[in-house]
């Protein structure tokens, strides 16, 4: 598959670069970096270690418009994270109120930040939890869309024809392993249990947006899957093994948000409600049981802008379970708040910033804090500070994780 | 006969007062009447810029920053669709300002990141008295300022240059304005400042504005190089205005948040 995605690429960066003629206008750009994190306590083990060269190739002629990029990447701590990917390769067509994108995209929904309610689209790469930007988080999707445009409104509609679905760290070698290696249990996992690639199995949807004076606001819909999985677990005969099998579901998704400037202010909101949203279940459970709720979701959230390059943001988010029963594993409701504090000094080359994921039920944090300086125009250096706290939950299950990083980056 | 000495006073006095505040009426008059013509002269409907913008550090170190910028008139109001192309790491980022002439409404502003593959809507009343991508020059110097929110004062006349110029005081009526007053050389040939002055709340000269190469471009007059440097941080910012265009071929519908995201019209 590598082979096959470096022939194409070559094949088509070259075909773009020898066809393009006077009214053609390409575009190479990039960057390049590196990132290491190593754990702040004992044994001080290093949780990553990874270097990327991001190419990023773009042609524009007249109304016709292509990207690629390509990521090659080493990565010290998971061999299998070594590679070469197309990251997004989509072709684009616009007129005055039309716009047609096909390709494989990364789609953004909703107005929250780092949280998911309407944003169900894209789905996320958890290789290394969240420890990573926000935006290499996000999976691109094989997606065609359709929109119709004009001065304050946007409708779009979409198809995915073949679903993607989130990764979820699963191997024992890696340190964000969901799977617990100090309980004593050997984990079998099946990942490869995704839906069959048909027709029927496709997802689609639509999103119609408002720009207007004073706000903004968005409907959506959207017939998709839970592409984070649940996982079925079973208990081998003798106790010492739980198999645990990747399930994903068909759900549906209506959602709004909203986002209205008051003075210095941002208020931002966003609703959705899942139905049939698949449920993990805090039992062993047969390879047929399937669990499903409706679930309602809502985010509040601020922006402050006081000035002199200060930014501050807060959100809380909500999940209400309907129908609850006590086999369900995440309980009836459960919050999640944030706050982001960023703020650039040295006429804006440094940037200092924290952001802090709150798990309120289990009163467990995430908080990654870092200094960004701009040392050219080029290049930047990054060091960063990732501190888990909590006993249980999705942040006290990495309590050991809390890290170091540095960053550097080149970009072309 | 001291009484007739009072009255004589008095009325003295009262002559004084009206022919002094006649003056100060007459010079504030001037001073509005010169900015407003200022902020009227012809400059087309629709407009496109490319901006080349050096920060210079007191060591004489240099920073580039790049945009293209397409800006509309509508009314009184103004439309700017702002795309970064330098440095990498924030080209592709774009800024759509709906900028309202109309004096305590905010502008509506959106900022597309494209790493986030995403637009946010930002507050339209915070960023004014922001310095813009780290340069000398506060958003509110980038953009268009109702002249209302000064106090305007013609105080002389003065060549520059060879070019005879109005001098005008504008004093800002927003305390929390980053400068207290402004003084502004204005050429009366083609209504374009030469030089503008900005001080500190401490009535302190903080930072100085030069324009050049100023001509006409499409038959409007325009300044193709402007130089800001900052006196007391020696902080200099010089921006280079590449291929303007004016009367370009673009509607109102062309400054949405779609653009922005494509990154280009």
């Amino acid at each position: 598959m590598k082979k096959y995605y470096i022939i194409i690429t070559i094949l088509l960066w070259s075909s773009f670069v020898f066809s393009q003629d006077d009214k053609s206008k390409l575009n190479l750009n990039g960057f390049l970096d590196t990132y290491h994190a190593v754990q702040s306590k004992s044994p001080n083990d290093f949780m990553s270690s990874r270097t990327r060269l991001r190419t990023e190739l773009d042609i524009k002629k007249g109304k016709s418009f292509m990207f690629a990029s390509l990521n090659a990447i080493y990565n010290s701590i998971l061999p299998e994270q070594t590679k070469i990917e197309l990251r997004e390769v989509f072709l684009e067509y616009t007129t005055k109120n039309w716009n047609f994108k096909a390709g494989r995209q990364i789609v953004i929904w909703g107005i929250s930040d780092g949280l998911k309610i309407t944003d169900l689209v894209s789905p996320m790469d958890m290789t290394e939890f969240l420890a990573r930007d926000y935006d290499d988080i996000r999976m691109p999707v094989n997606s065609i869309r359709v929109r119709y445009l004009n001065q304050c409104m946007r409708a779009e509609i979409i198809f995915i024809p073949v679903s993607s679905f989130s990764i979820v760290p699963y191997q024992e070698e890696n340190p964000w392993s969901v799977f617990p290696s100090n309980t004593g249990n050997y984990f079998d996992v099946n990942m490869n249990v995704n839906p069959e690639k048909t027709l029927k199995n496709s997802e689609y949807g639509g999103r119609l947006s408002f720009f207007l004076s004073g706000i903004d606001f968005s409907l959506s819909a959207l017939h998709t899957w839970n592409k984070m999985p649940i996982f079925k677990r079973q208990l081998s005969a003798n106790n010492d093994t739980v198999f645990a099998v990747a399930v994903h579901n068909r759900m549906d998704m209506i959602g709004a948000d909203f986002s209205i400037p008051i003075a210095k202010f941002v208020v931002r909101g966003e609703f959705a409600e899942y139905f049939g949203e698949l449920q993990s279940l805090n039992i062993p459970v047969n390879s047929n049981d399937l669990l499903k709720r409706n679930t309602t979701n809502f985010l509040l959230g601020i922006d402050w802008y006081p000035g002199n390059e200060w930014t501050i943001t807060a959100q809380y988010s909500h999940k209400l379970i309907s129908d609850y029963i006590d086999i369900i594993e995440n309980k009836e409701n459960t919050a999640l708040a944030t706050m982001g504090i960023t703020k650039k000094i040295l006429r804006s080359t440094l940037c200092l910033s924290t952001f802090t994921y709150l798990d309120v039920k289990n009163m467990g944090f995430f908080n990654r804090t870092s200094s960004d300086y701009s040392l050219t125009d080029e290049i930047h250096i990054a060091l960063g500070y990732d501190c888990f706290h909590g006993d249980k939950g999705m942040f006290g299950m990495y309590k050991n994780n809390s890290e170091v990083w540095f960053k550097a980056k080149y970009s072309f | 006969m001291n009484r007739l000495k009072t009255i004589t006073g008095v009325a003295i006095l009262i002559a004084i007062f009206i022919m002094s505040s006649t003056t100060i009426f007459a010079q504030n008059f001037i001073g509005k009447q010169i900015m407003q013509k200022v902020k009227d002269r012809p400059d087309g409907d629709t407009r496109y810029a490319e901006m080349t913008m050096k920060l210079i550090n007191k060591r004489n170190r240099v920073r580039e920053r790049k945009v293209k910028s397409y800006s509309m008139d509508i009314g009184e109001d103004k439309k700017t669709i702002m795309f970064f192309q330098y440095p990498g790491d924030v080209k592709g980022t774009g800024f759509l300002t709906w900028d309202y002439d109309e004096i305590g409404k905010n502008d509506d502003k959106w900022l597309y990141l494209p790493a986030m593959k995403k637009t946010r809507r930002i507050s339209g009343s915070s960023a004014k008295k922001d310095y813009f991508m780290g340069t000398d020059f506060t958003y509110d110097d980038m953009g268009s300022r109702n002249i209302d929110e000064d106090s305007h004062k013609f105080t002389r006349e003065e060549n520059i240059d060879g070019h005879k110029c109005w001098v005008i005081e504008s004093t800002s009526k927003d305390k929390q304005d980053v400068f207290s007053k402004k003084i502004t050389w204005i050429r009366q040939d083609c209504f374009i400042a030469l030089k503008v002055e900005y001080y500190d709340k401490l009535q302190k000269l903080q930072r100085r504005l030069l324009l050049s190469d100023i001509k006409k471009v499409d038959g409007f007059w325009q300044a193709q190089k402007l130089h800001m440097s900052n006196v007391q941080t020696k902080h200099q910012t010089e921006i280079s205005i590449a291929n303007t265009k004016y009367n370009i071929s673009v509607n109102e519908e062309a400054f949405t948040v779609s653009n922005l995201e494509r990154g280009d019209f």
